[in-house]
């Protein structure tokens, strides 16, 4: 809990950061027998949005469910090759699955809110980790939901259900729930393709704001998202990684036919 | 004429003759719904007095209630689902949970889907065999154990349809916090499908409250009243039964008021499950 502090003291005085907080070393990823990831390879920096951007089943979000392994859910699917989540390989089985998904949070497309509460979809996962007092659980709560820009709306509703609330606010509450558990890396899987215009300028504002505080890794549809928000760009394209880098490289300077095409608009 | 107009009015001559033969169709099943409803409604209403609720089965020619068959039905069908709903939960949970997919699975479920559909008589037999002839009496708690064996697959089935109703992506969510899978089902999955659980073992109690056959060869019936759960339990629906076919003007009466009660109450657990599964106007979390 200390270390929280201080990271946000060394940000105030160090430039942007740029140590690798996550390596991915030939990574595929395979559907039974159908291989869905080709050998993937880039370093994701600490502290920056970097996005994965590419037509619909281009497996860039598949990508993303390997980054925390909640596809491990799932018979059937599975992984080959290395991520290094700050130098440790987190798809070697002995990497203890509730440190990994304590520091890799995730939000989804959809808007999920438990079937509970507003306070208890935060306090939820917190109570999961950590013995809180009542006061101490209600001050994490308020934290979470200020961060997630959604404290003013429902604080003086936290004991509605959270499904009550619009969809932009739930997928803010879903963002909530995750950072409440002060998580390292941040997994965005199109978090608004499911919001209107101005739930998704909200959001955002939002990641704009998370970014110095979490890595955060997206995936989007809309490469103009991608364009506004994110400092590296990855283009994906039939399971294959074509290009990635600085954002404003992929998107003014292609190196690639595919990424032009794609981010002009030819296929996609 | 034309052959647009005539083929208009071929196709409206048809719709009307089909129209016809639907509501034809849909009236004559009516008829016998309300028919039954309606005699048991009017038999029954006239052989309600607080009697029935007071005193106990009487013998031959004498007044009476049907106190201890109310009470001995109550206490079956609660001994039923204390046994078979949480039985039942866990293994829909199973079913839903662990074992989707799987081999194993399907052939739980299928084997689930028979004895949905066994005829209870041989639950009956089986539990006589099982448990009567063992213990060399008919008893109450036999009774109860042969209705658990009839709503254990209805909960089964429905804890297994309802949690497989809630979207995988609920799942992943609580999942992706580090919450265990365990702990995730207990505090996510089942309250977002509580409404439907709920309703299953509402629907399995309709169900099993007007079962005959299987009490027979458990419970059987008494005259008396006992709250002895080893010795033979009166109950509604052998009482009806009973009184049904004798000769006797007051034992019709009696069984007129129990069918009416037990149907009142089968109607009030549909109308009241229907209500938690649509929960229209109150907002469900």
């Amino acid at each position: 809990m200390l270390n929280l502090g201080q990271r946000q003291v060394e940000q105030m005085s160090a430039p942007i950061p740029a140590q690798p907080k996550l390596v991915l070393d030939n990574v595929s990823f395979f559907y039974g027998q159908s291989r869905a990831v080709h050998d993937v390879s880039l370093i994701f920096p600490e502290k920056q949005v970097s996005a994965l951007i590419g037509p619909s089943g281009c497996g860039k979000s598949t990508l993303l469910r390997i980054l925390n392994r909640i596809y491990m859910i799932y018979p059937k699917q599975h992984a080959t090759g290395k991520v290094l989540l700050d130098g440790d390989d987190i798809l070697d089985p002995r990497y203890p699955m509730s440190r990994l998904r304590a520091r890799v949070g995730m939000v989804f497309q959809k808007p999920v809110p438990f079937p509970m509460s507003i306070y208890e979809n935060v306090a939820y996962g917190i109570r999961h980790y950590e013995r809180l007092s009542r006061s101490e659980m209600d001050g994490r709560v308020e934290a979470a939901l200020r961060q997630a820009a959604l404290w003013d709306e429902v604080k003086n509703k936290l004991t509605a259900s959270g499904l009550s609330l619009s969809g932009g606010q739930q997928q803010r509450l879903c963002i909530a729930r995750g950072i409440a558990l002060r998580p390292e890396v941040l997994l965005l899987d199109e978090p608004t393709s499911a919001l209107d215009p101005i739930s998704t300028a909200r959001i955002e504002e939002l990641i704009d704001t998370l970014k110095t505080e979490f890595t955060i890794v997206i995936v989007t549809h809309n490469m103009q998202q991608a364009a506004r928000i994110s400092s590296n760009t990855a283009f994906m394209y039939l399971g294959e990684l074509i290009e990635y880098g600085n954002t404003s490289e992929i998107f003014n300077n292609p190196k690639d036919k595919r990424t032009e095409e794609y981010i002009t608009g030819r296929f996609g | 004429m034309t052959t647009a107009e005539s083929l208009h009015r071929r196709r409206q001559a048809v719709s009307i003759a089909a129209l016809t033969l639907a509501t034809l169709a849909t009236a004559f099943g009516l008829v016998w719904l309300a028919w039954i409803l309606g005699t048991t409604f009017f038999q029954g209403l006239g052989a309600l007095n607080v009697k029935l609720f007071t005193e106990m089965t009487p013998p031959p020619g004498q007044d009476g209630g049907l106190l201890n068959a109310f009470f001995g039905s109550f206490v079956m069908v609660l001994m039923a689902v204390v046994i078979g709903s949480p039985i039942g939960i866990a293994a829909g949970t199973f079913l839903a949970e662990y074992a989707r997919g799987s081999r194993l699975g399907e052939v739980i479920r299928f084997v689930n889907d028979i004895l949905l559909s066994a005829p209870s008589i041989v639950i009956g037999l089986f539990v006589y065999e099982l448990v009567v002839r063992q213990a060399g009496h008919f008893s109450a708690y036999a009774g109860g154990i042969a209705l658990a064996f009839i709503l254990l697959p209805v909960v089964v089935r429905t804890t297994d349809e309802m949690l497989r109703l809630v979207p995988d992506v609920m799942r992943e969510a609580a999942l992706s916090l580090g919450i265990p899978r365990w702990k995730m089902i207990n505090h996510v999955l089942y309250r977002a499908a509580k409404a439907g659980i709920l309703t299953g073992v509402l629907l399995a109690i309709a169900r099993i409250s007007g079962e005959t056959a299987p009490l027979l060869f458990t419970a059987l019936n008494n005259q008396y009243w006992t709250s002895s759960l080893s010795e033979p339990m009166a109950n509604i629906p052998v009482v009806i039964f009973q009184y049904a076919m004798s000769p006797y003007d007051a034992w019709h009466t009696l069984a007129w008021a129990g069918a009416f009660v037990m149907t009142l109450f089968v109607l009030a657990l549909s109308i009241i499950s229907r209500t938690i599964l649509n929960p229209r106007k109150s907002d469900n979390a």
